[in-house]
């Protein structure tokens, strides 16, 4: 299943933080000087995103989509040399990223889900914003934050996906957002856009792998 | 008052550029008072600034009942807000989770389909089992929703509740199923429950056996990609189980591998065939080596054919998964690997550097090792790369955005360019250690030549990165075999290991040694920055003290051993140093002894002087360790000082100097022991450590040793200051008590007569002759003695082996007890012809007792080397995990398999439960003052199940909820109606509160 869900822009700023399953209480922490109450999930949460940060940013665009666990993760993990065997289990061993202009798309997941097939969903995901954004670019996730969650609340429940084509995402999203057309467009005129660059043909910004998929 | 929206919030931060977090603080300060507002929108709105804000890591859990009143809202927009509210920030531990209780119900029987989506979607988020048990009637006939939308995303959130409350699949699975089996059931609903049995199958695959001609259908129809993905993936777990079903897979695989354009499939394909073991399985049929062939090809077409470094990533995934069972296979491709190992992103590399230690073996260990080591030569060691500690708890604040980045900029995949990272040092660390462990391998069975290794293991001294400031970092690396140990140690390890294995090679190693011991060497030999390789330094002087003859210039090593600079090394390093030299300055005094002349005298003296001007420095070191071992010595050395100046003629050297001391270090050779031998020496029978061997035994020492005190004095003092030819006593320590007197029955009546104390002198050199400790008189040069081992009095005896008691010590028998069953590995072919050399095994006893861990695995002749006993850490439960262990337990074959659950597990089960309802009573009572109940018996369904376990719950919940159990008693259809009943009523009532807050 799919643990998590992280936006991020180019200087780690969040815009999408979406855990699936429930970070650990303070108790996890080796940290004794610091209070209880300041070692909360965010906290955790924050320092998880800016590890994750810290190794996607250090990666050559010419790189693969696939990041090692960061220590948070690992921290007990049998390693993935010893552990590649068919076990399957309820860590999460695997996370994948994909980078679009000023934004990282991360996916942290467990073995159960398919590493190329995540590409993919993350390739929809943003497929699907540019069709609800029309050309979206980071501003409009910042400022379209709850049709951000609802779109993804269309095509991940609970970590698990549950909606992998385009035109029903699309459609699902419209539905529950309702009347709120006008909210975005107000906040692209106080944005002062600059000329938007064609996005959705986007055949080049696919992977290989995704010719036969998305669209299904 | 005016409010800001989310929108102005946004926008006020991107215009306080510079001051944020102060920017911030106010906010939350206004969103503290906005969302306590009667207004519900300034509520909502408040709402979603802060959950905008709690993703910059601004606590909210304070706001959790506000959340709470919008989620209640009637509109629905704000509804989503408050949702989204709790799916960001409730936790299953949230307390006004359970007030929301019968808000969810409501929503989840809501007309609308965007508000029954809601509490569907933000479940799995905060679900609990109290919350599950009371929730799952509602949920479970979603399933069967006229749309589509609902049931796929009600058949997820089913599974979730599952996760925390298993009981939930004894009621939902058969209409999960019944999804299933519908082949007119809309794809979308289809897949989600495909997903969902995925996630269940791993767990306990024997329940879905069933489900196989179904699924195979769904794969036959190669309807979406996704689907058929997660279809693999679950047959690759049922296989295993039922082999029956490889025969039936092989051929709609092999098509679909074969005529597939995604990518994505093709490797699933693949690697379900790997992990389900389809190879093996059809092996038999001939079909197997084919599809064997088909996979290797297909997966090195990734690598090679298609530029694409993920590709290349997950084949070399897949490869890793072979090579466990296949390395021959695999083998096969080593061209292509051994090209990745050069791949400029460094996931790859690390892959490809797991496989290659998968498929290492004598005759490409030297050209991996050799790429590798290319690898990190060309690099420059990086030494400011930050060691982030993993816990970095400055908090991100939202930033204004920078003027470089256009946020404005649409998202388009970056194009790949190919610039050269410089190597991190987790990498070099990794590759370090794989080289270490795939030369160290079976006791260095794969080593071609081991000279050409021990320069290796010289390189990589100077390669090695910077130390890793805390210990627990290094379980990021994965190879570390033994934990806590560094690199640095590991490769003077394996440097010693060599020198006392492999006799042929030691004067090669020792030579290494010097090489790295010699101060002069150290700018060339080590890494030029950090001091991460100092700990070669212990185990290359035990070598150059251990080994001395071979030394080159052991004037030299004495030099460096005794520099200035070597008094500031770690105490565990200085106390090998220590041990060291004596060793070497022993060497240089018996080769001065051969041509003894002034000169020759004032050269030792002269260096005698130096080292024990070393010793005085230390031996008043902070560690206590080092001190001791320095003021031994220095004493030691005093002596032979004094000797030296007393010296009368110069034609001979004392004998102090040439034959006393170096009999401390010499004897026995140090031998490689295996670490559970120690365990395996049977205790001789007749040894009876119960009974006192002589009743008299504490006034007798007593005796003893006032009497021995004087003997001391007067005889060893007397001896040694007027005969020199005898030895003097460093210590006649007292061991009586810790002799082992098991060979020999002492007799200890001579001590009652002091008339025979000549016969006495010789029982007592009798009993000290198994003491290491203790220092005959009288012997010659030919006593062998060794610092660990036993000091034998050569009074024309040989060694006596009878009276170790030990069954079957087999010493200098070279018998390699390799895993492999190979026993000899330089016996090995090879392409050219290599010196031929024999590794020692470690010693061991062939005895029947059952070892306790792993002897034969662990190479260590050091008992205190850190080899921890076997048993690795329990692993803790990973971040971000889900536990799903209740559901182990559980099984899906119901109704006919109902009764596996034996009467007991199930009492116990009610009793938890009701244990938990009370809780929950309990909280409700104190959050609610008004006297809501627990609604013990809600949702009677048609379902028989449902209504036999809450009857057979009902007595205990009777005692907290007496209304609750009467209606569970009333039969389903009057049940409804006072649940309806008590639903207004506590609706009512929820008002009312909301009203007083």
């Amino acid at each position: 299943m799919i643990n998590a869900v992280l936006v991020f822009n180019n200087s780690g700023q969040p815009r999408l933080t979406k855990f699936y399953t429930q970070l650990p209480g303070p108790h996890l922490f080796r940290f004794a000087d610091v209070s209880p109450k300041s070692l909360q999930d965010t906290t955790t949460q924050q320092s998880l995103l800016s590890q994750i940060f810290t190794l996607v940013s250090a990666r050559p665009a010419s790189a693969c989509n696939f990041l090692p666990l960061p220590p948070l993760l690992s921290q007990h993990s049998t390693s993935n040399s010893t552990s590649s065997s068919s076990d399957y289990s309820d860590a999460p061993t695997q996370i994948t990223y994909r980078h679009y202009a000023t934004l990282y798309f991360i996916l942290i997941s467990t073995s159960t889900e398919s590493p190329l097939a995540l590409l993919d969903l993350i390739q929809v995901f943003v497929e699907a914003l540019d069709r609800l954004f029309e050309n979206v670019c980071e501003l409009d996730l910042i400022f379209g934050f709850e049709t951000l969650h609802a779109v993804l609340g269309e095509m991940v429940v609970g970590g698990v996906v549950v909606e992998t084509g385009l035109e029903r995402i699309v459609e699902g999203v419209r539905a529950s957002e309702g009347g709120m057309k006008g909210k975005r467009r107000s906040v692209n005129e106080g944005a002062g856009m600059a000329a938007r660059m064609e996005v959705g043909a986007g055949v080049g910004w696919r992977g290989v792998w995704v010719r036969a998929q998305a669209g299904r | 008052m005016f409010e800001k929206s989310l929108y102005d919030l946004i926008r006020g931060l991107r215009s306080h550029k510079g001051n944020e977090s102060e920017y911030i603080q106010g906010i939350l300060k206004e969103c503290r008072t906005e969302v306590r507002s009667q207004d519900m929108d300034v509520k909502a709105t408040a709402l979603l600034k802060l959950i905008y804000l709690e993703m910059f890591g601004h606590e909210m859990s304070w706001a959790s009942f506000h959340v709470l009143e919008v989620m209640s809202s009637n509109k629905h927009l704000q509804k989503r807000v408050g949702y989204l509210g709790a799916a960001q920030t409730f936790r299953s531990d949230t307390e006004v989770l359970m007030l929301a209780t019968n808000l969810l119900k409501k929503d989840l029987s809501s007309a609308s389909i965007p508000t029954m989506s809601l509490p569907l979607i933000t479940l799995p988020h905060v679900i609990t089992s109290s919350l599950a048990l009371s929730l799952l009637t509602d949920i479970l006939p979603r399933l069967s929703h006229s749309q589509p939308v609902v049931r796929k995303k009600t058949v997820v959130t089913l599974y979730r509740l599952a996760l925390v409350y298993p009981e939930t699949l004894r009621v939902a699975w058969p209409k999960i199923k019944e999804r299933l089996m519908d082949a007119d059931e809309n794809s979308s609903v289809t897949a989600a429950v495909v997903n969902v049995v995925c996630e269940l199958g791993w767990r306990r695959p024997q329940d879905f056996l069933p489900l196989a001609p179904r699924l195979f259908e769904l794969l036959i129809e190669e309807g979406n990609n996704w689907m058929l993905i997660k279809i693999i993936k679950l047959f690759a777990t049922l296989t295993p189980l039922e082999p029956r079903l490889v025969k039936k897979l092989v051929r709609p695989l092999t098509n679909l591998i074969q005529t597939t354009e995604a990518m994505s499939l093709l490797y699933e394909c693949i690697n379900g065939i790997i992990q389900g073991g389809i190879f093996s399985a059809t092996e038999n049929a001939g079909e197997g080596d084919e599809l064997a062939a088909l996979c290797l090809g297909k997966l090195r077409g990734m690598i090679v054919v298609e530029n694409d470094p993920n590709l290349k990533y997950v084949a070399l995934l897949a490869f890793n998964k072979i090579v466990v069972s296949y390395p021959a296979l695999v083998s096969a491709q080593q061209d292509v690997i051994m090209k990745c190992l050069d791949d400029p992103d460094i996931s790859i590399r690390m892959q490809a550097l797991e496989l290659v230690s998968g498929m290492v073996s004598t005759d490409n260990v030297a050209s991996i090792v050799k790429r590798l080591m290319k690898q990190l030569r060309s690099s420059p060691i990086n030494a400011n790369e930050l060691e982030d500690d993993g816990l970095d708890s400055t908090p991100i604040e939202p930033m204004a955005d920078s003027d470089g980045e256009d946020p404005a900029e649409i998202l388009i995949e970056d194009q790949r360019t190919s610039e050269m990272p410089p190597i991190p040092n987790d990498y070099r660390r990794e590759v370090i250690a794989r080289i270490l462990d795939m030369c160290g391998q079976d006791k260095y069975s794969n080593i071609p030549d081991f000279e050409w290794y021990l320069e290796i293991l010289v390189e990589l001294i100077r390669l090695l990165p910077p130390r890793i400031s805390s210990d627990t970092d290094l379980s990021n690396s994965a190879v570390e075999s033994v934990p806590g140990t560094s690199l640095a140690e590991r490769v003077g390890f394996q440097l010693r290991d060599i020198a006392v294995r492999v006799k042929d090679l030691r004067p090669e190693a020792c030579r290494a040694a010097e090489s790295l011991i010699l101060i002069s060497n150290r700018s060339a030999l080590y890494p030029p920055v950090g001091s991460g390789a100092d700990p070669v330094l212990g185990f290359v002087s035990w070598m150059v003290g251990e080994y001395s003859e071979y030394l080159v210039s052991p004037q030299e090593t004495l030099n460096a051993l005794i520099h200035d600079s070597s008094a500031a090394l770690s105490p565990q390093i200085l106390c090998s140093y220590l041990q060291a030299i004596p060793k070497v300055f022993l060497r240089i005094a018996a080769k001065a002894s051969d041509g003894w002349s002034l000169s020759e005298r004032a050269a030792i003296s002269l260096l005698l002087a130096r080292v024990v001007e070393f010793e005085e420095t230390l031996s008043t070191h902070p560690n206590l360790d080092v001190q001791e071992r320095a003021v031994e010595y220095l004493e030691l050395f005093r002596l032979v000082t004094e000797a030296l100046s007393s010296l009368q003629s110069d034609d001979r050297a004392p004998l102090l100097l040439t034959s006393v001391i170096p009999e401390l270090f010499t004897g026995l050779e140090l031998n490689p022991v295996a670490a559970g031998a120690q365990k395996k020496i049977l205790p001789p029978e007749e040894l009876d450590l119960a009974n006192s061997i002589n009743p008299r035994l504490s006034s007798l020492l007593q005796l003893s040793r006032t009497e021995e005190d004087a003997e001391f004095d007067d005889e060893a003092f007397q001896a040694f200051y007027n005969e020199r030819e005898a030895a003097p006593p460093v210590k006649a320590q007292n061991l009586k008590a810790s002799v082992p007197k098991v060979a020999e029955q002492l007799s200890y009546q001579a001590a009652e007569d002091p008339d025979i104390s000549a016969r006495r002198k010789a029982e007592k050199r009798e009993r000290n002759r198994d003491d290491p400790f203790y220092i005959a008189q009288g012997n010659d040069d030919s006593g062998r003695s060794s610092p660990i081992d036993i000091l034998r009095g050569s009074n024309g005896k040989d060694l006596d082996l009878d009276a170790i008691p030990i069954v079957d010590l087999r010493l200098d028998e070279i018998d390699i007890r390799a895993p492999g069953g190979q026993t000899e590995p330089s016996k090995q072919k090879r392409p050219k012809a290599k010196r031929r050399v024999e590794i020692a095994a470690d010693e061991n006893f062939d005895s029947e007792i059952p070892s306790s861990g792993n002897d034969s695995a662990p190479r260590s002749y050091e008992a205190g080397h850190a080899f921890p006993s076997g048993k690795p850490p329990r692993p803790r439960k990973n971040l971000l995990q889900v536990d799903s262990s209740g559901l182990h337990q559980l099984s899906l074959i119901d109704d006919a398999n109902a009764d596996r659950f034996n009467l007991q597990r199930r009492e116990e089960e009610e009793a938890e439960m009701a244990a938990a309802l009370k809780e929950v009573e309990r909280m409700r009572l104190e959050m609610q003052r008004a006297a809501e109940r627990v609604e013990t018996a809600e949702g009677v369904d048609a379902e028989g199940t449902v209504v036999k376990r809450k009857k057979k719950r009902r007595p205990k919940g009777q005692t907290e909820d007496a209304q609750g159990g009467a209606a569970a008693e009333q039969p389903p259809e009057e049940t409804a109606v006072v649940k309806k009943k008590k639903k207004k009523k506590k609706r009512s009532e929820e008002e009312a509160m909301r009203a007083d807050t």
